[in-house]
């Protein structure tokens, strides 16, 4: 182990392994980091243990980038193991940053969870009774799994983080540049930093024609053609590209697809999904309640809009039916 | 910042306003120990002079740099005790308020829960007014030029009055004349003294008057910009169009009569006898009342209440028929000695000076009146053959309880007032509001009847609602005092509380561009930004909320104000657990 080489791990919590392969999307140039750092730990990579996590002293680490939401003490333990070893921890995706797609388990509660998991659904078994428990008494001992929380966590709800990559996943160009960033040693942005993003939402890079909008019905991106030529919102698409960080390279949009935001809130704003709903309603073109619902109602599933990427770190959290 | 802050905190009883109902001196109790607080004290009203007094005294004596009082809405003192600070030496937006009265004393019957409300908010005002932010007042020239909108009565008078001060007037009316409705018009109640000489002396005024520039066959094509400094495009005979500049707006674009034929049983336009209050205001000019076929009519009956006061037409009341009727029925008296009238109301409404006499007067002549339900108006029909009347109006009279059917050679119905078609198209020009049935909304129904929701634009006369010729003239003249009381101070202070878009965060997504009730937004398109101008802004929030970028913040309304005063809310509760 070269001490001058950056010492580095990467993990996944709840997660889909996307932002794993985003890292490897870097294409070559994951060989001038592997060339600069040694890496501890990296799931889809690099088979490294929790135990030899644990064998290093803390703060040894100069890194820890971790991707996916925290959903079960497994992932909980784990953020905390790597922001004791490590100098720099960093949320790396939607998930971490602000919950991500499985914040959205949060609009149901675990008992709800569970039972169209494990026990109404058409793919188990009829009758079905075992749900999954923390500790299970065998032959021999006690088995235990991680605990399944009541609602998942961002990253930051459970350990202290030093800086945020935001996108579902990160555009590897963002994460190249933060990477090169941290291995020529350069100094580091301020603590709390997004990092590998724009200050400004992404309607600024997008190159589609904005004009006033006023909208007499929405639409699903499949239900109508499209005006290749002219902002996707104005067309009744709803696109939460203005309530969203730029830094992606409009993925979306230039792909004739709406942004869903996973570039996460602007600097001042506290809740994404409140703005993209208030950006919605402020664009309708009605004064009449019932032309204003019946316009509304072209928005099937207002919350999984608008909430998509961020309702674990919304104001609303979780339901608490 | 909190701990930095010194914060004097006045509790006012109100009386007993306040006090019968929350425990000011509890409320003092808790308030004092609240972190920041350097002062708290009750008193029985803050409001007056030995209570600002108090609030002077203490910023010196304990170098007070914020106040907060607990006393009534903002709405109410907010300016008394701003005045206050200022003279203390704080900046006066360094003051907050917590509404103790509205909404705690006035509307709670329990005094424990009024009385927690009541520390609730005043802890809410303590946490907040530590990020409250100094601001001073704004001024922009005032151009002294002003624009009246339509040359009835109303704008006749705005025009002279304006131009008697010297200052300029644009007068742009649409049709080829002045004078209005009351052009239309013989007698005028209820002293009966002649339209025409009411008109001609003004007209005749306005049109000779250099100051006034009169554009008839004209309409406003566009308006830009704020109070002081509009620009407005004036269209006549359909092409040629004028830039004009002023800086105050009064639109007199007045009303439009009911259409009598929407009323089947009436039969207007069925029968050719039954007219309306203008068809006989036209004969009354002419200075003879006959039938179609010449003859004069021995049987008139008036019907009140054409399209007012109705479920099914309009509902208010067009406040000057019923005086009308009362000056046709003497005017035909008058024309046709021997005719017998008949005037059937649903109420005799006979508020305005002078009216109750009138209707004494015509009352002791011989006209019958006869009340009928609104909800079951009169109905006319053909007269049987042979008979010497050519129409039968049937009505429940209500007080006799019979039902009485009355002979009619002519029929008038006195047709109600209604916002004119173009109401809609006006309201967007100018930028104010309509209500439900279409007339221009006031700033203040009782205190600020002449101004509208956008500085700088008034409305008097008919176009605000239904009006008898005094109160219009009245309406007129309230608004040009307000114009000439601008143009003496010379410039306009607007309101430093206001929005503004943070040019870094805004992306030039457009989503605000049309959110604005007061057309305050502007887009760049060579920027790419859009931009509030600040006088135009009401600091309604709307853009605010709607900003999905975050990129607007309202000036003393800010997130963390608000954040603030909610965890002040939520400090107070965890207290008392
Ligand atoms: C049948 C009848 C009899 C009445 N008799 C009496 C009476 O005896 N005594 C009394 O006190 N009151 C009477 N009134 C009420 C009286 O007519 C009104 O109070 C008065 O006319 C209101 O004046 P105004 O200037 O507000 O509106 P208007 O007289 O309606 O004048 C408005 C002017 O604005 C112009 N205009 C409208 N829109 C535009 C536009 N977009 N651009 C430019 N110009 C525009 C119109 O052409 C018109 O010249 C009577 C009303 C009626 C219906
Ligand atoms: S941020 Fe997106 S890509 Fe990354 S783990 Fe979450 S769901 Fe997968
Ligand atoms: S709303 Fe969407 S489509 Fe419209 S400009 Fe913004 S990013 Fe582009
Ligand atoms: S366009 Fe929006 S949803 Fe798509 S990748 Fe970019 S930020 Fe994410
Ligand atoms: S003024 Fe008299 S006639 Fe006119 S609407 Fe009112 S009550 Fe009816
Ligand atoms: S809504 Fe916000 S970001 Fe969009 S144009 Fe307006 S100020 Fe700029
Ligand atoms: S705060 Fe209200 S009045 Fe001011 S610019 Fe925004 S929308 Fe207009």
């Amino acid at each position: 182990m070269d001490k001058k080489k950056l010492q580095i791990a990467l993990y996944w919590g709840a997660a889909c392994g996307g932002c794993d392969v985003s890292v490897l999307d870097t294409n070559e140039f994951i060989l001038d980091i592997a060339a600069a750092c040694d890496i501890h730990m990296w799931p889809i990579a690099h088979d490294g243990k929790y135990k030899d996590i644990e064998a290093l002293e803390d703060g040894f680490l100069d890194l820890a980038m971790y991707n996916g939401a925290v959903r079960n003490s497994e992932n909980e333990h784990i953020a905390h193991l790597l922001r004791k070893k490590s100098k720099v921890m960093v949320a790396y995706g939607s998930c971490a940053h602000i919950g991500g797609i499985p914040g959205l388990a949060n609009t149901f509660t675990r008992e709800e969870i569970f039972e169209s998991a494990y026990l109404k659904n058409p793919s188990i078994q009829e009758g079905n009774k075992t749900v999954p428990q923390p500790q299970t008494e065998v032959d021999g001992g006690e088995l235990t799994i991680p605990a399944f929380y009541k609602r998942v966590y961002k990253l930051d709800d459970v350990v202290d983080v030093d800086y945020y990559i935001p996108g579902c996943p990160p555009a590897p160009e963002q994460c190249k540049a933060v990477l090169s960033l941290i291995v020529s040693g350069q100094p580091l942005p301020p603590k709390g930093s997004v990092v590998g993003a724009s200050e400004r939402a992404l309607c600024e890079d997008c190159q589609r024609k904005k004009d006033e909008k006023m909208i007499k019905q929405f639409f699903r991106p499949w239900q109508i053609i499209q005006d290749p030529e002219k902002c996707l919102l104005e067309q009744g698409i709803v696109c939460a590209g203005s309530a969203t960080r730029s830094g992606c390279g409009v993925r979306c949009p230039d792909s004739n697809m709406p942004c869903r935001g996973c570039y996460g809130p602007m600097p001042n704003v506290v809740d994404q999904g409140a703005k993209i709903i208030s950006s919605v309603s402020s664009i309708i073109d009605s004064q009449d309640p019932e032309e204003i619902d019946k316009i509304l109602s072209g928005i099937h599933d207002i919350t999984g809009y608008a909430y998509r990427f961020g309702m674990a770190g919304s104001l609303l959290q979780r339901s608490v039916r | 910042m909190t701990t930095e802050c010194k914060i004097g905190v006045y509790v006012c009883s109100c009386g007993t306003n306040i006090g019968k109902m929350v425990d000011c001196d509890a409320v003092t109790g808790y308030t004092k120990n609240l972190p920041g607080v350097a002062v708290c004290k009750s008193y029985k009203y803050m409001c007056s002079n030995p209570g600002q007094e108090m609030i002077v005294k203490d910023i010196q004596r304990y170098g007070l740099d914020r106040v907060v009082v607990a006393a009534c809405s903002p709405r109410m003192h907010e300016p008394t005790f701003r005045a206050a600070i200022s003279h203390g030496g704080l900046n006066p937006y360094y003051l907050e308020m917590a509404n103790i009265r509205e909404q705690c004393s006035w509307v709670h019957d329990d005094h424990q829960q009024a009385t927690d409300k009541a520390k609730a908010l005043t802890c809410a005002a303590v946490k907040r007014v530590p990020f409250h932010e100094p601001f001073d007042m704004q001024s922009v020239p005032m151009n002294s030029a002003s624009l009246v909108i339509g040359g009835g009565v109303a704008g006749l008078t705005a025009a002279l009055e304006l131009a008697d001060a010297n200052q300029p007037v644009y007068l742009v009316e649409k049709d080829g004349k002045l004078g209005g409705n009351l052009a239309r018009i013989d007698l005028t109640s209820p002293y009966l003294d002649s339209a025409k000489d009411l008109l001609a002396e003004r007209i005749c005024r306005v049109t000779k008057n250099p100051k006034i520039t009169v554009m008839l066959n004209s309409e406003v094509e566009s308006i830009s910009g704020y109070v002081g400094n509009f620009k407005a495009q004036i269209k006549s005979n359909g092409e040629a169009v004028t830039d004009i500049e002023i800086g105050s707006i009064i639109v007199c674009t007045g009303f439009r009569e009911f259409d009598a034929s929407k009323v089947g049983e009436y039969g207007y336009g069925r029968f050719p006898n039954v007219v309306t209050s203008f068809d006989l205001e036209k004969m009354l000019k002419e200075g003879r009342v006959v039938m179609k076929d010449g003859k004069t009519p021995k049987y008139v009956t008036i019907i009140n209440c054409v399209g007012s006061r109705s479920g099914k037409y309009n509902r208010y009341c067009s406040r000057v028929c019923c005086m009308t009727a009362l000056k046709y029925a003497n005017g035909i008296k008058s024309a046709a000695p021997d005719a017998f009238i008949t005037n059937l109301y649903t109420d005799m409404n006979a508020f305005g000076k002078g009216c109750e006499d009138f209707y004494r007067r015509s009352a002791e002549r011989d006209t019958i009146f006869m009340m009928f339900d609104k909800h079951a108006p009169p109905t006319v029909s053909a007269a049987g053959k042979g008979e010497h009347f050519n129409m039968l109006v049937k009505v429940n009279e209500i007080l006799s309880g019979e039902e009485v059917e009355i002979p009619a050679d002519m029929v008038v119905l006195m047709v109600g007032m209604e916002a004119r078609e173009d109401s809609m198209n006006v309201a967007r020009l100018v930028n104010i509001s309509r209500d439900k049935d279409g007339w221009f909304i006031e700033s203040h129904p009782k205190l600020d009847p002449v101004a509208t929701s956008t500085d700088g634009v008034f409305i008097a006369g008919a176009c605000a609602s239904p009006k008898d010729i005094p109160d219009t003239v009245a309406q007129a003249r309230a608004t040009t005092a307000r114009i000439l009381a601008k143009i003496c101070q010379g410039e306009i202070w607007v309101e430093p509380v206001y929005a503004e878009i943070n040019e870094d965060l805004c992306s030039g997504c457009r989503v605000c561009n049309e959110l604005c009730p007061y057309s305050a937004i502007d887009y760049d398109p060579v920027k790419k930004r859009s931009a509030i101008i600040s006088v135009m802004c009401k600091s309604c929030g709307g853009c605010v909320a709607g900003c999905p970028s975050g990129a607007i913040k309202a000036r003393h309304f800010t997130d963390k104000q608000i954040f603030e005063q909610i965890e002040g809310v939520l400090e107070w509760a965890s207290s008392r657990a």
